[in-house]
């Protein structure tokens, strides 16, 4: 799965679940908020039953009782009677009520409602009804019933994601597929074209007839080297690594040799500073390949007649062009397959995903200097 | 000091109990259904500011809808007499009545 491909799959999915989740959280705090009113109905209708029940009795006591009044007592609530000028007269209350302005409110776990009262029977204006307020044991079904929500969105917005990239891995793997067989039909011809410019001598040919043949050898060489980039990238997860201890030194002074005609036909200098002797534990062919790419990309991205500087030390091995440079914004994305942002030179934009690969594999570091108009640094550490 | 102020705590009790017994029992024997009044005025108007206001309005100016007495009674006996207390003299005597007959301090 490529990586532009993984970051659509996120995009849409954040997407998806952000306005499902949204859609969930409205509906349900709808439904917890229209749940909590149920209740308070519910409450205030049993508060008002007792209200009544205890205007009954305090009725019954006032009539009844001539020197000693003994006040109605419930399990299912308390309550206190307050006269007209809202005096307590009475209370089995747990909580007093801080005001008896409101006819029903909560106060801490209790509910509370008040009656007006008339007559006023034992001189009671208001009754306060006290009950323990029923718990809403809904949150933990709501939680549940969202999880589930959001994983069936999820799942779906999976298969939605896969449904909408379809056609555009089909597209990629024909490009792949392409290039596949494109590259096996590449081998023979390179190699003989190769071969046979390497047989022809200066002897054989005038000098212009030598200029032409060194033309057509240098761009043959491009060609080798996008074969063996092709190769790499579709042989790289079926071969395995054959580390062992490199002379990169050797190495580097090898690929600079190899691409010195190149250089010379954009009329480049070379300043090469190699540290002999510096070793490496890696595989030797995609060594090559690391240096290749970086060194070709320097060749084919400067600018003409400058000089490109190539420094190999015990630790780090640099690169530094005089080219058109990279914004940053071409610098973050340049690791991406198929990334080129300068159209006026060939290639597939597979470079710096091979250069990427093999220095993840090798724990190598890689920063990338680059101004525009100046040129760019490659630095390689390890 | 404390056995003075008992002494005339004690003293003005008596002398109010007294007075209360000459200003309302000389009329009202004792016989006299005080609780039942102070119940129906307590059913009427709740508080103990509003039943001594609406006792001493209606010794002041007693009338038939002032009465907490059923139609009845009224209709048989008639509208008591207005009260020849001054006011002073009458708020002592409506004091000492709900003081000794209020319902509230009655619950249990």
């Amino acid at each position: 799965m490529y990586k532009s491909e993984k970051q659509t799959i996120f995009y849409v999915l954040g997407l998806y679940l952000s306005s499902t989740l949204l859609l969930i959280f409205t509906l349900f705090s709808s439904y917890y908020l229209y749940k909590l009113d149920e209740r308070e109905h519910q409450e205030k209708r049993v508060l008002k039953d007792y209200a009544l029940v205890l205007e009954e009795k305090l009725l019954g006591v006032h009539k009844n009782s001539d020197t000693r009044y003994e006040y109605p007592r419930f399990r299912e609530f308390q309550s206190a009677i307050y006269d007209i000028d809202k005096n307590l007269i009475f209370s089995t209350l747990q909580k007093m009520p801080k005001n008896l302005e409101q006819e029903f409110f909560f106060q801490g776990d209790n509910v509370y409602y008040i009656a007006p009262l008339k007559p006023y029977y034992l001189g009671g204006a208001y009754a306060v009804i006290e009950k323990k307020q029923e718990p809403l044991h809904i949150i933990g079904d709501i939680v549940i019933a969202a999880l589930l929500v959001v994983l069936i969105a999820l799942v779906t917005s999976f298969f939605l994601v896969k449904l909408v990239l379809r056609p555009l891995r089909s597209t990629l793997h024909l490009l792949d597929n392409f290039i596949k067989e494109t590259t096996h039909e590449l081998n023979t011809p390179i190699t003989t074209i190769l071969t046979n410019i390497e047989t022809l001598g200066s002897e054989e040919c005038d000098e212009k007839s030598m200029k032409k043949l060194q033309r057509i050898k240098t761009a043959s060489m491009t060609i080798s080297n996008l074969y063996q980039d092709l190769v790499y990238l579709l042989l790289n997860h079926q071969v395995a690594s054959q580390n062992q201890t490199l002379n990169l030194s050797e190495i580097v002074r090898q690929r600079v040799h190899y691409f010195l005609d190149t250089a010379n036909a954009k009329k480049l200098t070379l300043d090469v500073t190699l540290q002999d002797n510096v070793l490496f534990f890696a595989d030797r062919q995609k060594m090559e390949r690391l240096i290749d790419n970086i060194l070709s990309n320097a060749i084919k991205y400067t600018n003409k007649a400058t000089t490109i500087t190539i420094t190999l030390l015990p630790s780090s091995f640099v690169i530094q062009d005089e080219g058109n440079g990279m914004s940053q914004e071409e610098i973050n994305r340049i690791f991406e397959r198929y990334s080129r942002f300068d159209k006026t030179q060939g290639g597939f934009g597979i470079g710096y995903s091979i250069i990427k690969s093999i220095v993840d594999e090798y724990g190598i570091r890689i920063v990338i200097d680059s101004e525009q108009k100046k040129g760019t640094k490659v630095t390689l550490t390890w | 000091m404390v056995k003075i102020t008992l002494l005339i705590l004690t003293l003005a009790t008596f002398m109010s109990a007294s007075s209360f017994e000459e200003n309302c029992l000389k009329c009202h024997s004792k016989d006299f259904k005080f609780a039942m009044m102070m119940k129906k005025y307590t059913q009427n108007h709740s508080s103990e500011r509003k039943i001594k206001e609406a006792i001493f309005d209606y010794l002041k100016n007693p009338s038939a809808d002032k009465s907490v007495l059923p139609y009845e009674y009224i209709n048989r006996f008639g509208v008591k007499e207005k009260t020849t207390l001054d006011d002073a003299t009458l708020r002592e005597m409506i004091d000492i009545y709900y003081k000794m007959f209020n319902i509230k301090e009655r619950i249990y």
